[in-house]
């Protein structure tokens, strides 16, 4: 048993990692097309996490959760958010307030505050998911950082999904997954908002002609 | 428990009807049914939970007590004067031809949703359930916010949609931090998010976690109230958004944005000591109220202005539930009710400007008194109990978060800043600094919103507006919220007292 939840927790471990290098490859990628394609990839790591944390605690709601994460996250969103980029024309991010070295360098020290952070509490943590919950905090605050450091209506709803993707990895790695009445709310608002927000590209789009949201200045003091 | 199921069935089934049907005489019609059906259910939940304390039930899924019942209250009567106001507010820009019979149908079918989650964030037991209601409080408004699909509105309700649902992100970590608190007390089997046995295990909590939940939570669900500095939504969407849209943004989501932080706190109060989360609260209340008040002083336009006096009472209702025992919760409860009335007031009277003047610049409305009477004496009055005059009921609010403030204890008087310097004040020193504090913002409060909306009242109109106004629904909301501001300044009725008063030793029970 030790053997196996030793493996374990170097497994989820393993698996928290490559949803936080994601996010790094996403901060380094201008083509927004690309940036979906990693934030459905990153989608397929957490549903793995997520599994690997219901096979080795026996916890089986949470495999209900790690499939509507592959077909909610991984599945329906991408297809929207690349119907809005076809539509759109936009293929590109040319302009960025922060340059990607630099917003590289700022992710690496998010990733060290998240580590600080939660320092006092890690300990608390169970055995097998000790510094998923450091690396979630992690992937939270860089999805913060992608929606301040772009300026599309696109990349930042990709933070915004990405922030999303941090919580839950977070409640998995926390808690082993929230109650199942609740996760479910919680699938149901991240669905809905998503089509809301490809509503509301559209709508920027038709009235702006540009889903640059710097260009949203109208209303000020 | 019947009431209850009615309370969360009545908004759902009157938004899906709504959807299905285009005439407008219709829909109002149904909206003002579904509104007083809600009164009526919510009467019917009061009177249980006076009689017997706490409802619980449907799978532990339902947990309403007194405060709960408090917060109902708010939804269903700012949600039934907001319905009188919408038909007359409607039918003038129908006939004007800016809002087609389709566009009403979906405005209902939000609006009804929109009611229907607030109902259920406020009987949930869990909270999670609560999270997810909230946030899809956000989702339901935020194309009501974007009615007029002005160039403006559109932008105001794409920054309100990204601002709330990234800061109520935050809140659901807080409550992921919670849950495992939970999942560590409870051993892992039985935990729970709800309520009802957080606050049985609340001892055994880790209040490590349980304080870095705390601040999550309060971040995330201070977004939705709109505290500085997660303010920056606020003026826009009031601003853009139909009156009676934010009447109800104002008046009821503020509120059950409080509502959701008043329990994480009652969390934290039983798992930490008592001050912790009170001490957050008096801080960023402080800091609402004071830039607040600070940025009303320069706005030029009478939607703004309205919006910033929203985030100042929510920083007072924030001050009087972190100063805490029974003045300061008793204030901050009151004050909630207050604002839902004057404030919802204040933007019914805009709104009836706007149709007016054609315009949202103070300086450009001039005469309002003429030309819109009783517009204009709702203006007056909403804005004289938004700036706590007596004999007006937010007097009676306010004054007694002030007098919270001068004779509560605390939970430490000093203050850490770094390792170096330790700052240790009297009781005394400290109690009369913050309310002569709070004091001089009210006064700036005063000379802000007085001097602009007096000019706004008096004098004459610009030529071309036309003079008088003929009564309609719209203006027996204005007359039911002035008299509901003047009767709670005299006396309270006695169901509201005793609801009032389970609620205040529910939430401070030290």
């Amino acid at each position: 048993m030790a053997i196996h939840t030793d493996m374990g927790s170097q497994l989820v471990n393993l698996c928290s990692a490559l949803l936080l290098l994601t996010c790094f490859a996403i901060i380094a990628q201008r083509r927004l097309s690309a940036c979906v394609d990693l934030f459905a990839l990153q989608s397929v790591f957490l549903a793995v996490t997520a599994a690997l944390v219901a096979f080795l605690t026996g916890a089986y709601h949470i495999y209900i959760a790690a499939g509507l994460t592959v077909v909610i996250k991984a599945i329906v969103l991408p297809r929207i958010l690349k119907a809005v980029i076809e539509r759109l024309n936009v293929k590109r991010e040319l302009e960025l307030n922060i340059n990607i070295p630099s917003s590289l360098l700022v992710c690496g020290a998010l990733v060290i505050l998240a580590f600080y952070i939660t320092q006092p509490i890690i300990s608390l943590g169970f055995l097998l998911t000790q510094d998923s919950l450091a690396i979630a905090l992690a992937i939270v605050l860089i999805g913060f950082f992608i929606m301040i450091a772009r300026k599309k209506a696109v990349t930042q709803v990709i933070g915004f999904l990405v922030i999303e993707n941090g919580l839950f990895l977070g409640a998995t790695a926390a808690a082993y997954g929230m109650p199942l009445i609740v996760e479910l709310g919680v699938f149901f608002d991240i669905l809905v908002a998503g089509l809301i927000i490809g509503v509301y590209t559209h709508r920027l789009q038709d009235t702006f002609d540009s889903v640059d949201t710097s260009k949203l200045t109208g209303l000020k003091e | 428990m019947n009431a209850v199921a009615l309370l969360l069935i009545i908004p759902l089934i009157a938004g899906f009807v709504s959807l299905g049907l285009r005439h407008s005489k219709l829909l109002h019609g149904i909206n003002l049914a579904t509104m007083l059906l809600l009164n009526g259910a919510l009467a019917a939940v009061m009177s249980r939970v006076l009689r017997e304390g706490t409802i619980q039930g449907y799978h532990n899924l339902i947990l309403i007590d007194a405060l709960s019942a408090f917060i109902l209250l708010i939804i269903a009567v700012i949600g039934l004067v907001s319905s009188l106001y919408t038909w007359s507010y409607f039918e003038h820009y129908r006939t004007q031809g800016d809002v087609t019979p389709v566009r009403m149908s979906r405005y209902f079918f939000l609006f009804h949703l929109f009611m229907f989650t607030m109902v259920l964030a406020t009987v949930a037991n869990s909270l999670g359930i609560l999270w997810v209601a909230i946030e899809a409080t956000t989702l339901a408004t935020t194309f009501l916010i974007n009615f007029f699909k002005r160039k403006t509105s559109l932008e105001a309700g794409w920054k309100y949609l990204i601002l709330c649902s990234v800061g109520i992100a935050l809140a659901l970590f807080g409550t992921v931090l919670m849950y495992m608190s939970s999942v560590r007390a409870a051993g892992g089997i039985d935990a729970t998010l709800n309520l009802s046995d957080l606050m049985r295990v609340a001892a055994q909590l880790d209040p490590h976690v349980v304080k870095l939940a705390f601040v999550f939570i309060l971040v995330g669900y201070g977004t939705k109230v709109g505290l500085v500095p997660m303010h920056a939504w606020v003026p826009e969407a009031y601003s853009e958004a139909p009156a009676p849209v934010v009447a109800m943004l104002a008046g009821v989501l503020e509120t059950v944005a409080v509502y959701a932080i008043l329990r994480c706190k009652m969390v934290v109060d039983a798992a930490v000591s008592p001050g912790y989360a009170g001490n957050f609260l008096v801080a960023i209340g402080f800091l609402s109220f004071a830039v607040a008040a600070l940025f009303m002083l320069v706005q030029r336009d009478y939607k703004r202005l309205f919006a910033y006096s929203s985030i100042e009472h929510m920083g007072i209702a924030m001050v009087g539930f972190g100063v805490g025992g029974f003045l300061g919760t008793f204030g901050g409860l009151f004050h909630l009710l207050n604002h839902a009335l004057a404030k919802s007031l204040a933007f019914f009277a805009a709104g009836h400007l706007f149709i007016r003047f054609g315009t949202r610049e103070i300086a450009s409305v001039r005469g309002a008194f003429k030309a819109q009477p009783l517009t204009a004496a709702a203006l007056l009055a909403a804005s004289l109990a938004l700036v706590g005059m007596p004999p007006l009921s937010m007097f009676v609010s306010e004054f007694s978060v002030a007098a919270a403030l001068a004779t509560q204890a605390y939970g430490s008087d000093t203050v850490h800043i770094g390792h170096f310097l330790t700052i240790t004040v009297a009781d005394e020193v400290r109690n009369l600094g913050l309310v002569f504090f709070f004091i001089s913002i009210a006064v700036i409060v005063f000379g802000g919103v007085m001097s602009r909306v007096v000019k706004m009242v008096w004098g004459d109109p610009p030529p071309g507006i036309e003079s008088g106004e003929t009564w309609g629904l719209g203006h027996l909301s204005l007359v039911l919220n002035i008299g509901a501001l003047l009767v709670l300044g005299f006396l309270m009725p006695e169901p509201l007292k005793r609801l009032m008063n389970l609620a205040v030793t529910t939430l401070a029970m030290e």
